[in-house]
């Protein structure tokens, strides 16, 4: 499957700085977002490597700080005390392909907004997950790699 | 289809043919390659015949796709319910104002503290005036427009690298960049590189136009002096009496222009859907949900939450849990459904319908747009930069800054819009803050573009729309793929219930798309009632 875009018609209605993001591409787009990650936008991966640090600037949005999920009209599921996080194959593959609202960050699946899709590499991934996995009220001992999750992306299609 | 041999089809008809044959997303890619594609299907109000004697419809959501259903339909005789799950009318049309307070996903409240007639609008704030279902709905219902500036050449285009991170007025990027292209263009065909391509009578006329288009001069340069100036402005304008004489500007060098990248965000304000004359309700977007509220007022049942969805062969259900009241549940029934819940919590309800409707409800993530309302305590925009509505572009995370459209020169504070993040990298970042962390962000950034922000800042208000409890994300994020395999199924009746919503048009985020959306499922389900009662 080629790498997925947001139709022309939706890129149209946005109001300005997601085309600025296209067109001015590497131009002007870089610099910290926070004082504490260097370069976080410098690319259009994010260059966090630390598992913390790519939950706290992507997951927390609706896993929130505890990891406890939340309960509106629906819900984002908690990842502390979730039996689904015993399998950190399933895991890596929600990362990688989205899972309804949620969107794909990885770099086959991802859909961007008239600027580029916020996409993980295998590295950061298995990092979100290793770090997920063992906090949170979270004890797994098992570990994913990057490898592995390099394997896994490569099984989608 | 009814056309006559050897008449050649309108494009329309032809478009129609496609359509039928081939679905709605043939007929969309040619409506796009013939240009079509971005007007508003509105053809005028709906006139649905009398509705079938005592027939129902359950509506799932009190948003624009919604309530255009509920007015239509009861319009038409049908006897309508509508369950919403906030204590208010609009969904995504929605405006904060003081003294309203908000509490987000992970239970964070927050409190406006604007001054009266201050306000924000979280969601939608314009109105193309190409989208005819929308400002056709604000005069029936008697919400008042106002004009939204959208493009104001006074505003500015701000690159962080870009003339050592000083803004720039779009004035002057503009005049400078059609200046110097024009100038290129007529050095090119004086210097004979167009004679393949452009005739000798019409290069003498592609000449004077470039002369008119970039305000060169008599030898066709770009340079400081009146011309360049009438479009960039002065150094010092003209005035009256003995210090009346203009000192011209210095236009920005081609070279410092390009590299400076701010060119890019000069068609703004050409597209289609940014092109005035756009409008805004008088006293926020929320004007209309209200003013649909007020008119179906006895139908809607708020903090009704949605948990299950059930169909059969003679009517649909739907299960709920009145938030304020606790778990206890209670059902109602109706003969059809027009289900506008946003597919970020549609796809986590219950819902017997056949496999293509739930593979396209849940085919499709929600963008994670943001903004932040940033009180001042003056209008500094106003009095300090002359700036009347309109916005300014950045490549700062915050994208954009626009001052309001309304109660110019007004004494007293003001309300900015300070921060409408679409870039997704950025605003899941800014949702990931806490909602203080986005208001302090916003202005930390703001403040590189106007100094007065330290000074004048008074309070903040920031919406996430992935914490939003009743939307869960900002508008859905339709894939080229996935608007090919899943979007007509996605609109397509599923035994008695249909879907509506902006999620369900060509037009996502956009009002209008919520509108035509729900007119075109009202429509079907109105063939269907009749057809059924004929039966």
């Amino acid at each position: 499957m080629n790498k997925k875009r947001a139709a022309p018609a939706a890129a149209m209605l946005c109001s300005g700085i997601a085309l600025v993001s296209i067109v001015l591409g590497g131009l002007l787009l870089e610099g910290p977002v926070r004082a504490d990650i260097p370069g976080m936008f410098d690319s259009d991966l994010f260059v966090m490597t630390d598992g913390r640090q790519v939950y706290e600037h992507i997951c927390r949005g609706c896993h929130m700080a505890n990891a406890g999920g939340a309960v509106g009209a629906g819900r984002y599921p908690a990842l502390a005390k979730n039996a689904a996080l015993g399998s950190r194959q399933y895991m890596a593959l929600t990362i990688l392909m989205g899972r309804r609202n949620m969107p794909a960050f990885g770099a086959k699946y991802a859909v961007g907004f008239g600027g580029p899709p916020v996409t993980l590499n295998e590295a950061q991934i298995a990092a979100v997950i290793n770090y997920v996995r063992t906090n949170f009220g979270n004890h797994y001992t098992d570990s994913i790699t990057a490898t592995e999750v390099g394997t896994l992306a490569l099984g989608t299609h | 289809m009814t056309e006559k041999s050897g008449t050649a089809l309108s494009r329309r008809q032809l478009l129609t043919m496609i359509g039928v044959s081939a679905g709605a997303t043939a007929m969309y890619q040619a409506m796009h390659s013939l240009g079509f594609a971005a007007e508003s299907k509105f053809q005028g109000p709906i006139r649905l015949s009398a509705a079938p004697t005592g027939a129902s419809v359950l509506v799932l959501g009190a948003g624009i796709a919604g309530l255009v259903a509920a007015y239509e339909l009861r319009n038409a005789g049908y006897k309508v319910q509508v369950l919403e799950y906030n204590a208010r009318a609009g969904g995504r049309n929605w405006t904060l104002r003081g003294g309203d307070r908000y509490t987000e996903l992970g239970g964070e409240t927050q409190e406006c503290r604007f001054d009266p007639d201050l306000y924000i609008n979280p969601g939608p704030w314009r109105l193309p005036y190409h989208h005819r279902g929308m400002l056709s709905y604000c005069k029936r219902l008697g919400v008042a427009l106002e004009p939204f500036v959208q493009i104001n050449y006074n505003a500015y285009l701000h690159g962080r690298k870009a003339f050592g991170g000083k803004p720039q007025r779009l004035r002057a990027v503009q005049a400078d960049y059609d200046g110097h292209v024009a100038e290129l263009l007529a050095k090119a065909t004086r210097n004979h590189a167009l004679d393949a391509d452009v005739t000798a009578e019409d290069q003498a006329i592609l000449l004077s136009s470039l002369r008119s288009s970039g305000a060169l001069d008599s030898n066709y340069r770009f340079v400081k002096g009146a011309d360049s100036s009438e479009r960039r402005g002065f150094e010092r304008d003209p005035g009256g009496g003995l210090s009346a004489r203009p000192v011209f500007s210095e236009p920005i060098a081609l070279s410092d222009l390009l590299r400076s990248g701010l060119w890019a965000a000069l068609s703004f304000g050409a597209l289609y859907d940014m092109q005035t004359t756009m409008f805004q309700p008088v006293g926020g977007m929320g004007q209309v949900g209200q003013a649909f509220a007020r008119e179906l007022a006895p139908l809607i049942r708020y903090n009704a939450k949605v948990v299950d969805i059930q169909q059969d062969q003679r009517g649909v259900s739907a299960t709920f849990e009145d938030t304020g009241a606790g778990p206890s549940r209670q059902t109602v029934r109706a003969d059809w459904c027009v289900c506008t819940i946003p597919l970020s919590i549609l796809g986590q309800i219950p819902m017997n319908v056949g496999a293509p409707m739930a593979k396209a409800i849940a085919a499709v993530p929600y963008c994670t747009g943001l903004k932040v309302g940033l009180q001042f305590k003056r209008r500094f925009w106003e009095e300090d930069e002359q700036i009347y509505g309109g916005i300014t572009y950045t490549d700062l995370p915050i994208g954009q800054i626009s001052y309001p459209s309304s109660r110019f020169f007004a004494d007293g504070k003001g309300v900015l819009l300070g921060a409408y993040i679409w870039d997704m990298r950025n605003s899941m970042d800014f949702t990931s803050m806490t909602p203080a962390e986005r208001v302090a962000k916003a202005v930390e950034y703001g403040s590189q573009i106007h100094p007065q922000y330290a000074k004048e800042f008074d309070n903040g208000i920031a919406v996430a729309w992935h914490r939003v409890p009743s939307a869960m994300g900002c508008f859905g994020l339709w894939s080229d793929e996935a608007r090919a395999a899943h979007y007509d199924n996605l609109c397509a009746f599923d035994g008695r219930i249909v879907l509506a919503g902006e999620h369900a048009s060509y037009m996502p985020a956009w009002q209008e798309g919520a509108v035509t959306s729900a007119l075109d499922a009202i429509d079907r389900l109105h063939e269907r009632a009749v057809a059924g009662a004929a039966a």
